[in-house]
């Protein structure tokens, strides 16, 4: 499963949300993820990558698609 | 002999803030520490740097204390590695803000886990690793446990149980010989409230402190390093406020900007 599909599941576990409307262009708030679904999503992904992803950096992703690279990024990062 | 030479303590929560201040303050009396983070490694690592100045042993280990199975990793890896632990420090927090109507189980949750629950199963098994050592526990509470504030009901919740949940346990653990106290701080300026200062959710509490300063961390970690002495032997089950008197001022001080209207 790639990263992005990895995340997705992660993501649509926690904040309740169906798979098929997450797209990278889906902002938080048009998938109704509340901060706390954000904090949890982050701490499982983490955990699934064991990588950090500081709050700082959180704060600036834009949408979906910006999480998923930072993600990406960070795995890679790991080799 | 410092104070607490020979003892190893574990903070929880201690890469910053006042589980930091509490951590350096007890290396400062000689106490091994180990540091426990949720997410940020570096934070933590540097708080060992900043220790090993007072050429104590360090060691951490990573937990969220809000998962009953990570609790258990917690204290299984430091049963292997220490084998022993004398004092517990229940500081790490979280909490999500919000008006009453607008908190739903899963903040609830979140909150009072991460925040009372963690304090009752962490102490569970301290309890285990204190046997024989005169163990010391003490939590961090804060005044929103009696006092209300806009928008920190579920913290506020959590903290009341977390006060409660330190008086049964120092009950149940003095025959243990462990004590169990709580300290309850008005806000505290940490890099936190600093942020929630900036967001216009908090206002400098200075002029409204009877003292005429908010309270630091090390405020919060003096009163703690007191409840671990030997002094403290006979207080047990008792949260100590640390607020610089504003609880009990109904009218805030005069300060000289009021006296001048």
């Amino acid at each position: 499963m790639s990263v992005e599909e990895q995340v997705k599941d992660i993501v649509s576990k926690i904040a309740h949300i169906d798979k098929d409307i997450m797209s990278r262009e889906s902002t938080f708030k048009e998938m109704k993820a509340d901060s706390l679904d954000i904090v949890q999503a982050l701490v499982a992904i983490e955990e699934q990558f064991d990588i950090e992803i500081p709050d700082e950096e959180a704060q600036k992703f834009r949408n979906f698609g910006d999480f998923v690279a930072f993600v990406e990024q960070e795995v890679a990062k790991k080799g | 002999m410092k104070p607490l030479e020979g003892k190893l303590a574990l903070v929880t929560g201690s890469g910053r803030g006042i589980g930091k201040a509490i951590a350096m303050k007890f290396a400062s009396q000689g106490c091994d520490i180990i540091v426990n983070y949720f997410r940020r490694r570096e934070a933590a690592e540097q708080t060992c740097e900043e220790l090993k100045q007072f050429g104590v042993k360090t060691d951490i280990v990573k937990a969220n204390v809000g998962d009953p199975d990570k609790i258990n990793e917690l204290f299984d890896t430091i049963g292997e590695r220490h084998g022993h632990l004398d004092i517990f420090i229940s500081n790490a927090a979280s909490g999500v803000g919000r008006p009453i109507m607008e908190i739903d189980s899963k903040a609830w949750d979140w909150t009072l886990n991460i925040n009372a629950k963690a304090m009752l199963l962490c102490s569970q098994r301290a309890a285990g690793l204190m046997e024989g050592r005169q163990g010391k526990i003490v939590s961090i509470s804060s005044l929103g446990s009696t006092f209300v504030w806009p928008t920190y009901a579920a913290v506020g919740v959590s903290k009341a149980a977390l006060e409660a949940v330190t008086r049964y346990l120092a009950i149940e653990f003095a025959p243990k010989g462990i004590s169990v106290n709580a300290v309850s701080a008005s806000a505290v300026a940490t890099e936190a409230l600093k942020f929630y200062m900036k967001e216009g959710l908090v206002k400098d509490m200075s002029s409204t402190t009877p003292v005429g300063r908010m309270v630091t961390p090390e405020d919060v970690a003096n009163a703690v390093a007191f409840l671990v002495s030997d002094e403290a032997y006979m207080i047990r089950g008792q949260t100590v406020i640390i607020d610089g008197g504003t609880s009990i001022a109904l009218v805030p001080p005069v300060t000289e900007k009021s006296e001048n209207k």
